[in-house]
């Protein structure tokens, strides 16, 4: 049951309470760019989440069995080289270079497969979709992940797959989940009149701001799940 | 150095360079199982034009306008930032003439001034064509100029004026931006390519047969097919309207018969005046303009009707 409860927990988390684009402001660039009809932003909103979770398995992989201190591979090396030592190779300095590579060839993999059987969407994203590279909501979603399980306190505490990915595939909904209500919100608001100064990005980031406020209601949800769980 | 420094650098480096192995191997994988055959004109006209992804040209980005060109004919010279070299390039890779690409510029395609339409009445709504042209009986030709300017208006750069009641391009200020010819509500301005200075066109919109267009119009095209027969075909007639084949028109091409044979006056030639002309009015003397005066107009609204 704590187990559910706390991969219930990560998931609303990550999707909800604590999202991407409204709570953290990661991801900013597609979020208003490709916003502007329903359909471009549902299809934005998948392919974050299809890279977001490759890139999580490749840089959890990685992570947890490489470049974090006292990884496997680095100790049997290390081991190797000089049995018995006490010390750890710690390779975390190559932990941003490895999740921007892991992520720019998922994105390359993702444009070559729409390319091939999604060319309608394939030119609806145009420039947006080589952007992914560069789309920090998913090296935040990287970094995350690093952060729990470079920065466990105890190996008990430290995420595995299940968790990186749970976390990773939320993050993404999130994303997909804000960036489709946007879409919605702004296929109306061609139909409003804007003030001129306004029109365009302008009202766009007045939207995201009382849309972030609005998600700050999802505040304390977790407590209340957590409770409703593990009763 | 101690040992545990140079395994580091060892185990990184060695890191780094399985990645780029693996990678590499399920990118190059990737892109064999997912190749698309692509046009490789697309490829080279990608790389003739700057990538400055400005939309300048009416398209997305440049890539969309290379598939443009290739796949849809669209136009090779359409590029602002890479100019006439760019369009060089493009020609070369396209294998046509850049000379085929003319500029394509406005051509009202209406010949009547006030006194020779028929049927108007007073309008005293608000002074566009867009609602004057909502009215029924606003004048008695539905199809041509109702004179009250929305191409002016759309214009930026000064290139279209009403003169007694009739657009009027002026081909010096003219840069083809096609603003008058979107914003017309009857949609009788066109962009035609001028392949020379001076172009023919037909100068009518009205489809009604030549009864009904003598009811309220002057000049206004009969469609008695008189252009068709003297210019082989040059003209056909569609809608009881000769329409000029602009595809297949030599830039020399003699109209002195159709000309003669036009029993109204719905073929003009429109463009820079010729020497001749200039030559004939030179001693005309023009009167002086009249400027509007800043102390008695009170704002910049333009009063018309």
């Amino acid at each position: 049951m704590e187990y559910i409860a706390s991969i219930v927990l990560i998931s609303v988390g990550a999707a909800l309470i604590n999202n991407f684009v409204l709570h953290y402001f990661v991801g900013i660039c597609p979020f208003v760019g490709v916003s502007r009809r329903v359909e471009m932003a549902f299809g934005m909103g998948c392919a974050v989440t299809f890279v977001i979770s490759i890139a999580a398995f490749l840089s959890w992989t990685f992570t947890y069995f490489v470049t974090r201190p006292g990884a496997p591979v680095t100790s049997w090396i290390w081991g190797m080289v000089n049995p018995g030592s006490e010390a750890v190779v710690d390779l975390s300095i190559l932990n941003y270079i490895i999740y921007i590579f892991v992520i720019a060839s998922s994105v390359q993999f993702v444009e070559m497969y729409l390319r091939k059987f999604f060319p309608a969407l394939f030119k609806a994203f145009g420039i947006f979709l080589p952007l992914i590279t560069t789309n920090c909501a998913i090296l935040f979603g990287c970094l995350e992940i690093m952060k729990h399980i470079t920065g466990a306190s105890s190996p008990a505490e430290m995420w595995g797959l299940d968790k990186a990915l749970v976390f990773a595939v939320s993050g993404g909904i999130g994303f997909a989940i804000a960036i489709t209500m946007m879409a919605g919100i702004r296929e109306e608001l061609d139909l409003c009149d804007v003030p001129k100064p306004l029109e365009g990005a302008g009202i766009t980031l007045l939207v995201a701001g009382i849309m972030a406020m609005a998600f700050m209601g999802f505040t304390g949800v977790d407590r209340g799940l957590e409770a409703l769980l593990l009763k | 150095m101690d040992l545990l420094t140079t395994v580091t650098i060892a185990v990184a480096a060695g890191t780094m360079l399985v990645l780029a192995v693996a990678m590499s191997l399920v990118l190059g994988w990737a892109n064999r199982a997912f190749h698309v055959e692509v046009d490789p004109r697309i490829d080279a006209i990608n790389d003739a034009l700057p990538a400055a992804n400005c939309g300048g040209c009416g398209y997305v980005g440049c890539g969309e306008y290379a598939e443009a060109i290739v796949n849809d004919g669209a136009d090779i010279d359409l590029c602002p930032v890479g100019g006439p070299a760019t369009a060089a390039d493009v020609a070369e890779i396209m294998n046509v003439d850049v000379g085929d690409a003319a500029p394509k510029r406005p051509v009202v395609h209406c010949s009547a001034e006030y006194p020779q339409r028929l049927g108007r009445h007073k309008y005293a709504g608000e002074m566009t064509c867009t609602s004057a042209n909502l009215i029924a009986g606003v004048q008695g030709c539905i199809y041509g100029c109702l004179g009250f300017g929305d191409c002016v208006m759309a214009c930026e750069y000064d290139a279209i004026h009403i003169v007694n009641g009739l657009a009027k391009v002026d081909y010096e200020k003219c840069i083809g931006c096609s603003a008058c010819a979107r914003v017309c509500p009857r949609n009788i301005i066109t962009m035609i390519p001028f392949k020379t200075e001076r172009v023919m066109t037909v100068a009518c919109s009205n489809k009604d047969f030549g009864k009904d267009v003598k009811n309220v119009c002057e000049t206004g095209c009969i469609g008695c097919k008189s252009c068709e027969k003297v210019t082989k075909g040059l003209f056909h007639l569609e809608n009881n309207l000769p329409i000029l084949d602009y595809d297949h028109l030599e830039a020399d091409f003699d109209f002195g018969d159709a000309l003669k044979k036009c029993p109204m006056e719905s073929l003009v030639w429109v463009g820079k005046p010729s020497a001749e002309d200039i030559a004939e009015t030179a001693d005309e003397v023009l009167p002086d303009v009249v400027e509007a005066d800043f102390k008695t107009t009170v704002d910049k609204t333009e009063w018309r009707g």
